[in-house]
């Protein structure tokens, strides 16, 4: 069992919710033997809308708890997260951060720094956290896939929480969902070693630089109504008796 | 069968009064009718018309082809949909509001300071249906009861009395 | 099963199509909308949007429309019904995920009020120009069901039909309406609850290690649970087993040839004669079919009648669903007439469907129009008189130049040599 999947069972344990509730949604084909070990159900859907497909799935039935793993979050899903983190959806978001397409040749993600390869790392890259903490989310925190109590603390944090959530995973890299024969532990000793866990720093300054320590640790941890609070009150406040709310006894058939 | 034409401007209630003829038509004489309405720049103010078509049988073609009412309330509308008036088809105006050509073919006439009545009843807003009335007593086209109907049917609850009022007096106009 | 009468708003109304769907998506159960507004379809998502939470049904205005139509798959896969509304632009972001649909077999509804085409186009007028989006735009096999309604009491009725139809066979079902309908105001009838039948979700109620998402049932539709429900789901876009695993493996290292994707297409091929609905008229004697949908129905009816009126016998044939394309059905009429006369706002979709049924047996004459306007109903009435004189075969599509191609394009562009 690959360590990311360790941190989130634990996590899922910790935070003592009903398996059977927990929907994770993906752009990465997990293996269906590690969801069969987890006992969750798992969606595995077109890359970059994980973030979509989960709020269907949590607006359709609000007691479900919806994790979407994602890949591609801070490009074919970067305006799922931007209004997802605007809404407060409630969901959390864990994203994969291993700065590279695994497939395509290691072409590089929107999270590299200049620096890391000579070609074609020239652009400014996004501060994931930073990014989800600018757009709204309760939650944001950063760790390497060694850091797996942290992370599995992290994630039973975040699912205690009733809102947007996001969670950066450096990870490193090809084919890490499939085993541990697999990983990379040169590079994920790398990310391990290079790091240095600050909690509550402000988002701004946990950018990752070729010349820095990543910096890992928990970033934001704020309350604000989630999207289906919100929803209910303003409309509530307008239909009064008429309005029939979502969640509890809403219009599941 | 019957292809008839609201033009005004953005704010007289040009769409309002298509879709009460054809509720009038359709729902309280039973008859079948079709509106259709200008989408795009012209709905949000300027130019604005509707089409309303009335017939005994399922409405088939959508859009007017040859109006036989044309109901102006604005000399633009006027200028751009006259020439799709039947040779004996029938012309509503206000009168302040249009100024008209020498008439052709057997085209009927007939005018109404629609504004200058509405304003007198307290709001130039009612101009459309005092229109309407007028419409209602010159076309014959829909019973002046079930234009009663629609209209209270689609002003909200408190302006209702207003309304058939001005109605009334619209209708009154036409002797 | 009945519709649930806190979802039918019953009544006598005069509203337009866009808002007749929003009432007839309620009433078929709706219980979530994901969409982004767009003209001319935006008053189908604001009468849902205002009537749902009344119901217990919700509508979110989504990011964009890969959202909206990822998270009606999602709200699908949690256990109620769902649509998304939608007009050109939007409808080309939604091609995206309507393979995955097709793929995790969501039953699931587009509303699309087509307009003027393409790109941008023209926003506020009418287009019949994404026919054949709807059939293959999404890469790879699949197949859908479409719906053209011509009224707004239609687009009421069929859009109850449309869900209907997506719970029974579980594929992605498009409204494919358009502006002229979606903005015209007529009549509009809810019935009593009572008389609405609608279709329930075709929930599995076996042992729960039993189940296998993907196993067919006779019909070859597979029965479907909902997430959170504790049957350790695996569902996902990549070509699967009956479990929902991925059987990319096998069939990459030649292990396994079974591609799901063949009962995709079968489970709607198979089932055609039970999906396709059409209307005729006039057929006994016609020695001209006119074949048409949507909007274009209406028009064409007056065409007819005026050549009816010429003597000419013509039938006329009304494709109510376009897809599954009625093949039998046109390959036999196709032995009987001399041609057929099909009228689109397009310059040829569906025109070439009818070509391929008809085998060469009968002549084809397609009656354009670029959009933003429907036919002139002479001009499909001389199309009509000319395929009933007709003594060639032509073995092609014959384009008839209506007034307006001649009246804008003098009679169609040519090539410098």
């Amino acid at each position: 069992m690959n360590p990311i999947i360790t941190a989130f069972t634990n996590g899922i344990k910790k935070s003592g919710l009903e398996l059977s509730k927990v929907v994770v949604v993906s752009d990465i084909p997990f293996e269906p033997e590690v969801i069969k070990e987890i006992g969750v159900d798992f969606f595995h859907v077109t890359r970059g809308r994980a973030i979509a497909f989960g709020t269907g799935l949590k607006l359709g039935n609000p007691d479900l708890k919806i994790v979407a793993f994602i890949g591609d979050l801070m490009t074919l899903g970067g305006n799922h997260l931007v209004h997802s983190g605007r809404r407060n959806m409630e969901m959390l978001v864990i994203c994969v951060n291993n700065f590279v397409y695994k497939e395509i040749a290691g072409t590089l993600a929107p999270s590299v720094s200049p620096g890391f390869s000579a070609f074609s790392t020239f652009e400014r890259p996004f501060n994931a956290p930073h990014l989800a903490n600018s757009c709204g989310a309760i939650y944001t925190a950063r760790w390497t896939a060694m850091h797996t109590n942290e992370l599995a603390n992290s994630i039973a944090n975040a699912l205690d929480k009733r809102g947007f959530s996001v969670i950066e995973v450096l990870a490193p890299g090809p084919n890490f969902y499939k085993d541990i024969n697999q990983v990379n532990y040169e590079l994920l000793d790398f990310y391990y070693k290079n790091s240095v866990t600050k909690n509550n720093v402000d988002t701004r300054n946990v950018e990752i630089t070729s010349e820095e320590k990543i910096v890992t640790g928990e970033f934001t941890d704020k309350e604000k109504s989630p999207f289906i609070d919100t929803y209910n009150a303003q409309l509530g406040k307008i239909l009064g008796d008429k309005f029939i709310p979502l969640g509890g006894q809403s219009g599941r058939d | 069968m019957a292809e008839i034409r609201f033009a005004g401007y953005g704010g007289q209630g040009i769409i309002r009064s298509g879709i009460i003829v054809g509720k009038g038509a359709s729902i309280y004489d039973n008859k079948f009718s079709t509106m259709n309405q200008a989408f795009g720049p012209e709905a949000r103010g300027g130019a604005c018309s509707s089409q309303v078509l009335l017939s005994d049988t399922k409405v088939l073609y959508p859009y007017v082809t040859v109006s036989d009412v044309l109901v102006a309330m604005s000399q633009e509308g006027y200028d751009m949909f006259e020439p799709e008036l039947n040779d004996k088809g029938i012309l509503l105006i206000d009168e302040d509001l249009v100024k008209t050509k020498p008439t052709r073919g057997k085209i009927r006439s007939f005018s109404i300071p629609s504004t200058r009545l509405a304003e007198e009843l307290g709001n130039r807003v009612f101009a459309n249906v005092v229109m309407l009335g007028f419409f209602t007593a010159v076309s014959k086209l829909v019973s002046k009861e079930g234009m009663e109907k629609a209209v209270a049917d689609s002003v909200p609850e408190r302006f209702i009395e207003h309304n058939l009022k001005a109605f009334q007096k619209g209708f009154d106009y036409y002797k | 099963m009945k519709a649930n009468p806190r979802d039918v708003n019953s009544g006598t109304y005069y509203m337009d199509g866009d808002v007749a769907a929003g009432y007839g998506a309620l009433a078929a159960g709706c219980r979530f909308i994901g969409g982004y507004p767009i003209t001319p379809s935006t008053e189908a998502a604001e009468t849902f949007a205002r009537i749902a939470p009344k119901a217990g049904a919700v509508f979110i205005q989504m990011e964009d429309e890969l959202g909206s139509i990822a998270s009606i798959m999602g709200a699908s896969w949690s256990g109620v019904k769902t649509m998304t509304i939608t007009s050109g632009p939007g409808y080309s972001l939604m091609m995206e995920a309507i393979g995955l649909g097709a793929m995790i077999e969501a039953p699931f509804v587009i509303l699309n009020i087509q307009r003027g085409g393409p790109s941008t186009g023209v926003p506020t007028k009418t287009g019949q120009a994404d026919m054949m989006q709807a059939r293959w735009g999404s890469h790879g096999d699949y197949e859908v069901i479409a719906i053209a309604p011509d009224s707004p009491q239609e687009l009421f009725d069929y859009t109850i039909k449309a869900f209907n139809l997506a719970e029974k066979y579980r594929c992605p079902v498009m409204i494919m309406s358009d502006e002229c309908v979606g903005h015209m105001s007529e009549k509009v009838v809810i019935p009593p609850a009572e008389e609405i039948e609608i279709e329930p979700r075709r929930f599995y109620n076996g042992p729960k290690e039993k189940y296998l998402p993907f196993k067919p049932d006779k019909d070859l539709v597979p029965k479907m649970v909902k997430a959170g429900d504790g049957y350790n789901l695996y569902i996902t876009g990549l070509i699967h087993d009956e479990r929902g695993y991925p059987i990319k493996n096998q069939i990459e290292k030649g292990k396994s040839q079974k591609l799901p994707t063949r009962r995709l297409v079968d489970k709607i091929r198979l089932n055609a004669d039970k999906i396709i609905e059409l209307a005729e008229e006039g057929m006994d004697d016609a020695e001209v079919v006119v074949v048409s949908y949507g909007i274009s129905y209406r028009v064409a009816i007056r065409g007819i009648e005026i050549a009816r009126g010429k003597g000419i016998k013509v039938g006329h044939l009304r494709l109510i669903t376009v897809w599954p394309f009625p093949d039998k059905k046109i390959n036999e009429l196709a032995s009987k007439v001399k041609a057929f006369v099909v009228p689109e706002i397009n310059y040829g979709q569906v025109v070439f469907e009818v070509e391929r049924c008809s085998h060469g047996q009968a002549n084809v004459v397609l009656v354009p129009h670029g959009g933003a306007g429907v036919h002139d109903p002479d001009d499909i009435a001389e199309a009509i008189e000319y395929a009933a004189k007709e003594k060639k075969k032509i073995r092609k599509v014959i384009e008839w130049k209506t007034r307006l191609e001649k009246f804008v394009f003098e009679g169609g562009y040519k090539l410098n040599k």
